[in-house]
């Protein structure tokens, strides 16, 4: 019996065991390896690399030292990128859902999938097409601006235009995805609900205040959260469009790290920066889940 | 009344938004199709007057302009399917197994797995690539294709599939004298195939739009995917010529684009199925 047992285990454990080798060598070990990483003078060209313990993150902290500057400058950038793009991710999102909802049904699924086509093009895409439209003299918005007598804007370098550029952008690019689960949300809230508050004379705009926000309010947070993570590591748009301009003022945390690691070859400093960018990312996490939560409860 | 009303007023916005989707990519097509010179100085021309196809000749054109489009979009399909086929294999073993079967330390592998699910990717990005700078695997196919392997969002999508799946037909398969294995690639794969549909479209877009990591871990023109390939024209020789940048763009959106459009209702299914949990 035991022995059948034992044997059983051993047959099962060959289904789990592929993952979890590549489980292990390319999750598990990199994540105490960055950890190893950030706590050395780690030159990528330099075979030897010197044990400094928590110099680089000191470093980070200490505003006489370069880290500090490129570390908070970059957070601050990130964070900005954060609070303009999610609130219109979520919000837009959800009112795209309405809006599909509110169709006749035969062209609620014709919609749905053009909203959500951008969203299968590559980043590099976006930015190619988006430089286009928005270029400053041959653009197809500055074109129509001129056409009205309307003064021509600077998109991509000047401010605030720049992050607007940017935000649209990645709106035009992901919104189709948050778009799709609200209306799976809205598919699931229980149309008796809906019923007694026709019968009770609810407004429209009373039924999605009291009936269609408490219900999907869990797949908001889920939105809420997926896009925070989202915006948190945007790379490519800046990089691809305005290269971090003008000036430094959307260079991301990510292309900080970016430089600081192939640029400047220093990994250590680098490592030590993404921990710190991860663990950024963790506490918000939460505090958003906590605060959500929270709000239930009252 | 106000109901029909209402509708129609919706119906008008819904056509107003989904020009705003699709003019962008309109305006690509259309100035892909423009020489350099209507492009730039033409003013507002939504079709071409003199169509020219000079754009995709030259950017398909290979040694002629130093381009390997072909070669980057070869690389793009083989590193996102086999990528896929990779995760699709190792996550519906472990999916099964953690799900059904007398696995040791259970409990703790699924807490791991599901635990990773939190760890944002930053994390991972740095040491990876040093990783593969040891092993001598940078500028590889290796660095491109295994790195994906290691997400569990598939061993969790399909393990949250293999515990409501009903027990019954598997214990009437094992009676018959069915092994595991039987089992599993005769009744329970079956089953799961919507599923593990949507788990290859979702993993297939993910890998084949990535951005920074093939731009890192790749230096030489024949190893580029078409994403970073683009990235770089537009740096590059493209920079000043608007008609050529939109051939290519156009080329690496038409297959992703009519992808999406066939694969719609199985990544629509994912997305619902990642979104409730």
């Amino acid at each position: 019996m035991n022995k059948a047992n034992r044997k059983s285990q051993l047959t099962s454990s060959l289904f789990v065991l592929p993952y979890l080798l590549l489980f292990t060598v390319f999750l598990l070990i990199p994540i105490i390896y960055g950890i190893w990483m950030s706590l050395h003078n780690w030159d990528l060209l330099s075979p030897v690399h010197e044990f400094v313990g928590l110099k680089n993150y000191l470093n980070i902290f200490d505003p006489a030292s370069y880290l500090n500057n490129l570390f908070f400058t970059g957070l601050k950038n990130t964070l900005l990128f954060v609070v303009f793009s999610v609130p219109l991710l979520v919000v837009v999102g959800l009112g795209l859902a309405l809006l599909i909802n509110s169709l006749p049904a035969r062209i609620r699924g014709l919609f749905r999938t053009v909203y959500f086509i951008p969203y299968s093009v590559s980043v590099s895409v976006v930015a190619i097409i988006w430089l286009w439209i928005l270029d400053t003299n041959s653009g197809l918005i500055n074109q129509y601006l001129q056409k009205f007598n309307l003064p021509v804007i600077a998109w991509l370098t000047d401010m605030p235009w720049a992050w607007i550029s940017l935000v649209i952008a990645t709106l035009w690019w992901t919104i189709g995805f948050n778009m799709i689960i609200f209306i799976n949300a809205l598919n699931d809230v229980s149309e008796e609900l809906y019923e007694a508050g026709a019968l009770d004379g609810a407004s429209r705009w009373q039924r999605f205040r009291f009936i269609t926000l408490p219900s999907i309010k869990p797949i908001m947070l889920f939105v809420l959260i997926t896009s925070t993570i989202a915006s948190f590591n945007i790379y490519g748009q800046p990089y691809l469009m305005t290269r971090g301009g003008p000036g430094d003022s959307t260079k991301v945390l990510l292309m900080n790290i970016v430089d600081e690691a192939f640029k400047q070859r220093q990994l250590g400093s680098a490592a030590a920066m993404s921990l710190l960018m991860a663990l950024m990312m963790i506490i918000i996490s939460v505090i958003q889940f906590r605060i959500s939560n929270r709000k239930g409860v009252e | 009344m106000q109901n029909k009303a209402f509708k129609t007023t919706m119906v008008i916005v819904a056509i107003a938004v989904a020009l705003v989707f699709l003019i962008p990519l309109f305006w690509m097509l259309a100035t892909s199709f423009k020489n350099d010179f209507e492009a730039i100085t033409a003013g507002i021309k939504w079709l071409p007057d003199t169509p020219t196809l000079e754009n995709y000749l030259y950017s398909l054109g290979g040694t002629e302009s130093d381009v390997p489009v072909l070669k980057w979009m070869s690389n793009s399909l083989l590193v996102g399917i086999s990528g896929t086929l990779i995760v699709l294999v190792v996550d519906t073993l472990a999916a099964y197994g953690l799900a059904r079967l007398d696995v040791p330390f259970k409990k703790t592998l699924i807490s791991m797995f599901i635990g990773s699910l939190m760890i944002p990717w930053v994390i991972t990005f740095l040491p990876l690539y040093m990783e593969f700078n040891k092993l001598g695997l940078l500028d590889t196919y290796a660095v491109l294709i295994l790195p994906y392997s290691a997400n569990a969002f598939g061993v969790f999508l399909l393990y949250q599939f293999f515990r409501g799946f009903p027990q019954s037909l598997e214990e009437a398969a094992y009676l018959d004298g069915a092994n595991k294995w039987q089992v599993f690639t005769q009744i329970v794969l079956p089953s799961a195939r919507p599923l593990i549909w949507t788990l290859a479209i979702f993993t297939f877009m993910s890998i084949y739009n990535d951005f920074l990591w093939p731009l890192v871990t790749t230096s030489s023109p024949e190893m580029r995917t078409i994403t970073t390939g683009i990235a770089i024209m537009q740096q590059g020789s493209f920079v000043s010529s608007p008609g050529r940048l939109m051939a290519l763009t156009s080329i690496a959106t038409i297959p992703a684009v009519l992808l999406f459009i066939i694969g719609q209702r199985a990544l629509i299914k994912g997305v619902t199925q990642s979104g409730i949990k």
